[in-house]
């Protein structure tokens, strides 16, 4: 088992710093990074909001379908 | 003659092999001898009918501030625990500055959940900054065994300052943390923890999160000098990041050759695929030969709040979150009237996330200020709502209102509560018995008993383990992954911790409210059942006819 394609998060990054670094050419890539990061996306709605910190995951790819059975 | 002999029990001495009836004997703070009938001793045991097992190990606790002021942790000896590692999840109480005392203890009690009051009466500070000189403070007077973690924010603050909750490390702050984790580990550390999500009461992330993955490698390289064990609090909450804490445990286990944990690792039936998926991570780990050992724990979720207090119920909903912080209860009152539209809107919210079932719907009233509202005890507020022809929000409100929101909720059976399937996989050779969370969180759920759980739901409930492995998963399995040599087995020469327990009784208790905490306020405990006695270091510190001894403190830094 191998865990999504990810990066850690640089200091100052935002997502479309990250989308320019790892996904260079794809249209609507900052768009498609929020959407495959919903945790760090909410985290802005919460108290005195910090950007993407140096220990936070980033996935650069979606999830994976989910199995057919919940036991899979 | 020796000091103590425990006569004619089931001997499970921790290695999982079948128990056999014989004696223990124990002399100076050791095991002499096992099996057999042994000769005199000052002291005897009768454990005729009973259970004879090493002491239980809880490598999941937040005792750091209780112990400063209750040397047994209470109620923690009474179920069998004889050696708890506190200091997880990124928060000790040393290394750290004088002047940064306030800020930590902010913190510690925000995310431990302990009450001001109880913090502030018990931690004296009397060891002044550093971890040597807390853990002599603790020598001598603690009635169990103590393996503590150094917490990496509180290491960010003791070198960085306030910088520590603000950017990542230079390299000559890192240098400087790998030194004084260095001195922590040779005072008698256990390990390192360290916290991928938590945050302090102004939603600003811990200290620990500010680190860079270099950051950490450095200080997994210490680990690694002196073969100690990393801890972390994950993002457990999503398999797919946990998966990736997973893998990034292991390529540190196996860089420099260090033991590493991650807690809690959950299960519901809305995330079943996912716990799968962790633990196909986790075997392909293993199989890699690292060493990444997920914690279970083994009760189910259950969560008591009031609105009056902030809560782990109350983080999910930001607007009660920031009512309940208010200090002044006529001002809390008034903020509650003053938002009542909003904060009934909140919580009926609830209902509509993902995996939100009833509710606000599903929170049962657990205790009430009035008499006149004591017939709602024990009804949930879809009920009382029906009823009532209100809102859940709206009904919760009314009540909290009419108490002066002193009434008691409970929210039963969040998840982690499929026996059937945490059985399954608290029996699985590549988790941890943890994540008990002992000390912590004391107004939401007792965190003492779960070790008697194992037993009463797992051993003699759905038979997932039988009575030896079950004995092995609390003993000899945390000693040995810990590190804490000579602990965790009945065996010449090892510690003699010991508890003696009926198979049959054996379990956590009800829950209840008690207020022996300083100051005011109630936190949730069980006492024990079907403990007999309870022996650390091989003085006898609890037993069912006599209780808790006075003046016992055998206990010892386990790792010195």
């Amino acid at each position: 088992m191998s865990a999504r394609r990810y990066v850690f998060a640089q200091m100052g990054d935002d997502f479309a710093a990250i989308a320019g670094r790892e996904m260079p050419g794809v249209d609507g890539a900052e768009q498609q990074l929020l959407a495959w990061n919903l945790h760090l996306a909410a985290r802005a709605g919460l108290g005195r909001a910090v950007g993407l910190l140096p220990s936070d995951i980033v996935f650069t790819e979606p999830p994976p379908a989910r199995p057919a059975h919940p036991a899979g | 003659m020796f000091d103590l002999v425990i006569r004619n029990g089931l001997i499970v001495d921790g290695s999982g092999l079948p128990g056999r009836r014989g004696d223990v004997a124990i002399s100076d703070g050791k095991v002499v001898s096992v099996g057999g009938r042994a000769g005199e001793a000052r002291r005897e045991i009768d454990a005729t009918g009973k259970v004879v097992a090493p002491g239980f190990i809880d490598p999941h606790t937040h005792y750091d501030a209780q112990l400063c002021f209750d040397p047994y942790a209470f109620p923690a000896i009474e179920h069998g625990v004889t050696t708890v590692v506190p200091g997880n999840c990124s928060l000790s109480l040393a290394p750290l500055r004088a002047e940064q005392r306030v800020a930590f203890s902010s913190m510690f009690r925000l995310i431990e959940e302990m009450p001001e009051a109880a913090f502030d009466a018990g931690v004296d500070w009397r060891w002044g900054e550093d971890f040597g000189g807390m853990l002599d403070a603790l020598t001598g007077n603690i009635a169990l065994n103590v393996a503590p973690l150094v917490g990496h924010s509180v290491l960010r603050m003791y070198v960085m300052g306030d910088a520590a909750q603000e950017r990542p490390a230079t390299p000559e702050e890192i240098a400087a943390m790998a030194d004084v984790l260095r001195q922590c580990l040779d005072a008698g550390a256990v390990g390192l923890s360290t916290s991928f999500v938590d945050i302090d009461e102004t939603y600003r992330p811990v200290p620990s999160r500010w680190a860079t993955p270099d950051e950490l490698d450095a200080l997994a390289a210490v680990l690694g000098e002196r073969d100690r064990v990393l801890q972390i609090v994950h993002e457990f909450f999503d398999a797919d990041l946990t998966v990736a804490r997973v893998e990034q445990l292991a390529e540190l286990s196996l860089r420099h050759g260090i033991t590493t944990t991650l807690s809690p690792l959950f299960h519901s039936d809305a995330n079943h695929h996912g716990v799968a998926k962790v633990m196909a991570a986790v075997e392909a780990a293993r199989a890699s030969g690292a060493a990444v050992w997920p914690q279970v724990q083994t009760r189910p979720i259950d969560i008591s709040f009031t609105l009056d207090q902030r809560s782990l119920m109350l983080l999910t909903m930001p607007s009660w979150w920031k009512v309940a912080s208010i200090r002044d209860r006529d001002e809390k009152l008034a903020a509650v009237l003053d938002k009542r539209q909003a904060l009934v809107d909140e919580m009926n919210s609830l209902s509509r996330r993902p995996n939100g079932g009833l509710g606000a719907g599903g929170f049962v009233v657990r205790d009430v200020v009035h008499e006149r509202n004591r017939d709602l005890v024990g009804r949930n507020i879809d009920d009382i709502a029906r009823e009532r022809g209100t809102s859940h929000g709206d009904t919760v409100v009314d009540l909290a209102l009419d108490e002066g929101l002193g009434t008691w909720f409970i929210r039963e059976s969040i998840g982690h509560n499929n026996s059937e399937v945490v059985g399954e996989l608290l029996a699985n050779p590549l988790v941890h018995v943890g994540a008990s969370d002992g000390g912590a969180h004391v107004g939401s759920f007792s965190t003492f008993g779960d070790t008697g759980f194992l037993f009463s739901e797992f051993v003699r409930g759905t038979k997932s383990l039988s009575l030896e492995a079950a004995v092995k998963k609390i003993t000899l399995d945390p000693a040995t992954i810990w590190g804490l040599q000579g602990r965790g087995m009945l065996a010449p020469g090892y510690a003699a911790d010991v508890v003696v327990f009926d198979a049959d009784t054996i379990g956590r208790g009800p829950e209840v409210a008690s207020d022996d905490f300083p100051g005011d306020g109630i936190r949730w405990i069980r006492r024990q059942e079907g403990i007999d006695t309870v022996v650390v270091n091989g003085e006898i510190t609890w037993t069912a006819d006599d209780g808790y001894i006075a003046g016992a403190r055998a206990g010892a830094i386990a790792t010195r």
